[in-house]
């Protein structure tokens, strides 16, 4: 077990987000997060990164208990996000944006950083080498110079990943990855998050497009009103009926509006 | 003596309190800390020295210019300083507070130029006006500065709560957005809010003219800042927490000046602004929530 | 001889005093850099020159060591002011700090027996004469290089003031160039996501604020050996906007836009004496008008680019364009 959330509530002056949620995910596995908007996906990820702490409930990353540790501790432990609204550093390079990702693997301090020791030399180095690679991972070697601000959406995207990718996770948060992005470059992404996979990285996923998610996840969890609805295979979620009436039957709501 | 020094404190408190509300209602609405005010105030004494003193006409004539002349003033400050970085993308929060240092370093050596660097008595017979109870001697101008500081804050409460243009001004400082899809001509309300708050500022200019008969170019600064500490200790946008703050402050600092150093008077201030924001930024009578918004 | 002529002591004196702004101008520079501006900086400087002021007239201290105590002095009030700070967001932050410049300066004009109050101190060891000094006692004098005394004096001052500002701004360009800078400025830009991708914002955060401090504290304590003479009047709130306007006029992104800040405006009021009267109507009116048309200054990296390009085919673009960076 990889992560295991236990049953985590969290209240925004009175109003509940997330309400008793548990589930776990297992090493090596792609795990999908759906639900209709303002199920508490997202509030769901900022109680993992703890960019806000839960109302209550306890978190376990790795055997280790992480409710309450700084966000950059969190990262450090092994654990990065993407976001849903892009946040990039706008006028960093993409380069550096990835560079800036893979902070918490490097530890180059102000004297040797003006000195230029020669470890400081071979860790930027590493961290130059390693940040190319992650952008050829991700499709965006052409685009290395480039200001995050003049990428395109797709671009800005798969940067994003990259630069999460950059602080070697061993749990990757995607929060929908493909919002904004056409049928190639869903393919693509598809293509990119197995590579992820492939390289022992476990990734828990926030995403509305339903062919993804179902080809994707290995398992996935429904949350519905803050609170869970279902969890299984997506063979399972696809057949479950109070799934299909809740979240399908808002989706017809969106269709219709 | 202390009774005496008590009053000469509220009297103090009451002028920082006005002050303060020319803050408050800039904050309140815009979000913007107005670093200018302070000069604006200081224009405002300016001209009641030059009203009274130099021209010798009546009071009232020096309190009615010195409203037109700083709400003037107001006006320039919101169409030069202001309005140009509003919805501009790409402003940092910081660029309104260093334009308003701009605007608020430009008065000040201005006005060096104009009336010139030292100090400007206020001479006026009003001013003059004393009477004894028992030991203790309090001048009528103290009691006006008490009763007009009290009064421009029940009428801006008021003026606020139950008043058109006063919720639309409340609707404004909400979200700006919203209520300019409501219909409420956000750009005037904020006009009106800087021209009123800058009208107090001058209001605030011929009181402190009157009970210290003395007029010059720095008093602007020390005020402001003065002004910024109040509304810090009251909260932010508060028009109870200036009144408060702005007593509280005005009473400590002539209690320290009677029974302690007189030469750390201007320290109390900026002590103030510093342990406050460290132990209850939202200030003594601000909401928590609040404070953490606008 | 020919150097007699060509060293004149006024134009050193202003070279002197554009080094010690540039210094300024890059204190409140670094700061920004992370995302947070100070309005204290005149105070640390302030805590500088009376520190090393005092250190070097009442315990005979030498001045490199009265400098760097003023310096360091100034960095621990910096710790102890930025920590606690960290707190407050954006323009809070910049209202606590200004509120700590003026209670410094309240203390230095009311601890007179310490400070002298509003008279200030003066006779306060001079850099140039001290090194004169020294060099003298080893048998050296000017006329050997063709100079007067008081030439060999004031050129002392700005060679030294001028290596001074070689090394601080080798160090910040270091710096910026480098994973302290990729933090600084991911702070800037996002801090949420700075977070998130690991970056510790509360140290980072207290360590842009600290160098600020002990670089304004150094400026502070050089100020006070190159006018021999220090009162609290020099540390008030229009040297903290004076400070400011350096890389406001300048450019904060950049660190040349500090530079050039801090040597135009120095220039300005000496170039055209009429303007020396109207100087800080000039400053508050260039501050309108930065923030309405030019907020990231005059000098932004685009302006930087667009000499490159400029410089290209006389000389091959010099390295690192590359690493220019958006700050």
């Amino acid at each position: 077990m990889v992560l295991k959330i236990k049953s985590i509530s969290k209240n925004f002056g009175g109003i509940s987000a997330l309400t008793d949620v548990s589930f776990s995910i297992e090493e090596g596995e792609i795990f999908g997060l759906i639900g209709p908007n303002g199920a508490g996906k997202t509030t769901m990820f900022n109680m993992i990164t703890n960019l806000f702490p839960p109302s209550s409930g306890e978190i376990t990353f790795a055997g280790e208990i992480i409710t309450g540790i700084k966000p950059h501790l969190i990262t450090e432990k092994g654990i990065c996000r993407t976001f849903q609204n892009i946040r990039l550093f706008p006028q960093m390079s993409a380069l550096e944006n990835v560079m800036v990702g893979g902070h918490s693997r490097s530890k180059s301090g102000v004297f040797s950083s003006v000195i230029r020791t020669k470890a400081q030399r071979n860790e930027e180095a590493r961290l130059r080498g390693s940040a190319i690679e992650l952008l050829e991972l991700v499709g965006l070697s052409d685009g290395i110079g480039t200001e995050a601000e003049n990428l395109s959406y797709g671009q800005q995207r798969r940067l994003e990943i990259a630069r999460a990718l950059a602080s070697k996770p061993k749990l990757l948060l995607l929060d929908e990855p493909a919002a904004g992005m056409n049928e190639t470059e869903t393919d693509d992404l598809f293509d990119l998050i197995k590579k992820v996979q492939a390289r022992g990285i476990t990734v828990l996923i926030i995403e509305h497009d339903m062919p993804l998610v179902m080809k994707l996840c290995d398992r996935i969890l429904v949350l519905n009103f803050g609170k869970k609805l279902a969890e299984g295979t997506p063979k399972d979620i696809q057949n479950n009926k109070a799934v299909i009436e809740a979240y399908l039957g808002s989706e017809e709501d969106e269709q219709s509006a | 003596m202390l009774l005496e020094q008590l009053i000469n404190g509220i009297t103090l408190g009451s002028i920082y309190a006005i002050v303060a509300l020319g803050f408050t209602l800039v904050f309140g609405v815009l979000g913007i800390i107005n670093m200018a005010h302070g000069e604006i105030f200081m224009f405002g004494a300016f001209i009641g020295v030059i009203i009274t003193s130099t021209l010798g006409l009546p009071l009232w004539i020096a309190f009615l210019a010195a409203i037109i002349v700083t709400g003037i003033l107001g006006y320039m400050l919101e169409r030069v300083a202001l309005r140009p970085l509003r919805g501009k993308q790409g402003v940092s929060h910081l660029a309104p507070l260093i334009s308003t240092i701009g605007a608020s370093i430009l008065l000040e050596n201005l006005s060096h130029h104009l009336f010139g660097a030292g100090n400007h008595p206020f001479r006026n017979a009003f001013a003059e006006i004393s009477f004894q109870i028992g030991s203790i001697t309090i001048y009528l101008v103290q009691i006006l500065i008490f009763v007009i500081s009290v009064i421009l804050m029940i009428v801006l409460s008021y003026w606020l709560l139950k008043t058109k243009a006063g919720k639309a001004l409340r609707a404004t400082a909400e979200n700006i957005e919203t209520a300019s899809i409501l219909g409420v001509n956000t750009k005037r309300i904020i006009i009106l809010t800087v021209v009123i708050a800058s009208a107090m500022g001058g209001i605030a200019g011929i009181l402190v003219g009157m009970a210290f008969n003395s007029v010059n170019p720095q008093m602007g600064l020390s005020m402001g800042l003065k002004g910024l500490a109040i509304i810090i200790l009251g909260g932010m946008g508060n028009v109870r927490g200036a009144m408060a703050g702005g007593l509280i402050l005005g009473l400590s600092e002539t209690l320290i000046v009677a029974y302690g150093d007189s030469g750390y008077r201007d320290a109390v201030a900026f002590i103030t602004i510093i342990v406050i924001l460290l132990l209850r930024p939202q200030g003594l009578f601000g909401q928590k929530t609040t404070a953490a918004g606008r | 001889m020919m150097l007699v002529e060509i060293v004149n002591p006024y134009y050193l004196q202003v070279g002197s005093f554009i080094l010690i702004n540039i210094i300024l101008g890059l204190s409140i520079y670094v700061t920004l850099s992370s995302g947070q501006l100070s309005l204290g900086n005149a105070g640390f400087m302030g805590i500088g020159a009376y520190t090393s002021a005092l250190l070097t007239l009442n315990f005979d201290v030498p001045i490199i060591v009265g400098v760097i105590a003023g310096a360091v002095v100034a960095g621990l009030f910096g710790i102890l002011v930025g920590i606690p700070s960290l707190r407050l967001q954006g323009v809070y932050l910049a209202i606590a700090t200004l509120g700590f410049g003026e209670v410094i300066r309240v203390f230095f004009v009311n601890w007179e027996s310490v400070t002298k109050g509003a008279v200030g101190i003066s006779g306060i060891p001079h850099i140039g004469r001290e090194i004169f000094m020294v060099l003298k006692d080893a048998g050296f004098d000017p006329a050997i290089i063709g100079l007067k005394n008081n030439q060999f004096v004031f050129l002392t001052v700005f060679f030294v003031l001028l290596l001074i500002n070689i090394l601080l701004v080798w160090f910040i360009f270091r710096q910026q160039n480098s994973r302290i800078g990729r933090a600084f400025a991911a702070i800037k830009m996002d801090e949420k996501a700075a977070e998130s991708m690991g970056i510790n914002i509360t140290y980072y955060k207290v360590l842009a604020f600290v160098q600020g401090a002990l670089i304004s504290g150094f400026a502070g304590a050089l100020f006070a050996h190159v006018m021999s003479y220090i009162s609290p009047a020099d540390f008030s709130y229009h040297r903290a906007v004076e400070i400011l306007i350096f890389a406001v006029f300048g450019g904060s992104e950049v660190i040349v836009g500090a530079i050039f800040g801090a040597t135009f405006l120095t220039l300005m009021p000496e170039m055209l004496r009429f303007i020396s009267e109207y100087r800080y109507m000039i400053y508050g009116l260039i501050l309108l008008l930065m923030m309405a048309f030019r907020p990231q200054g005059l000098i932004d990296v685009q302006v930087l680019h667009w000499f490159q390009k400029l410089r290209l085919p006389k000389r091959r673009a010099e390295h690192g364009s590359k690493n220019q960076k958006h700050l």
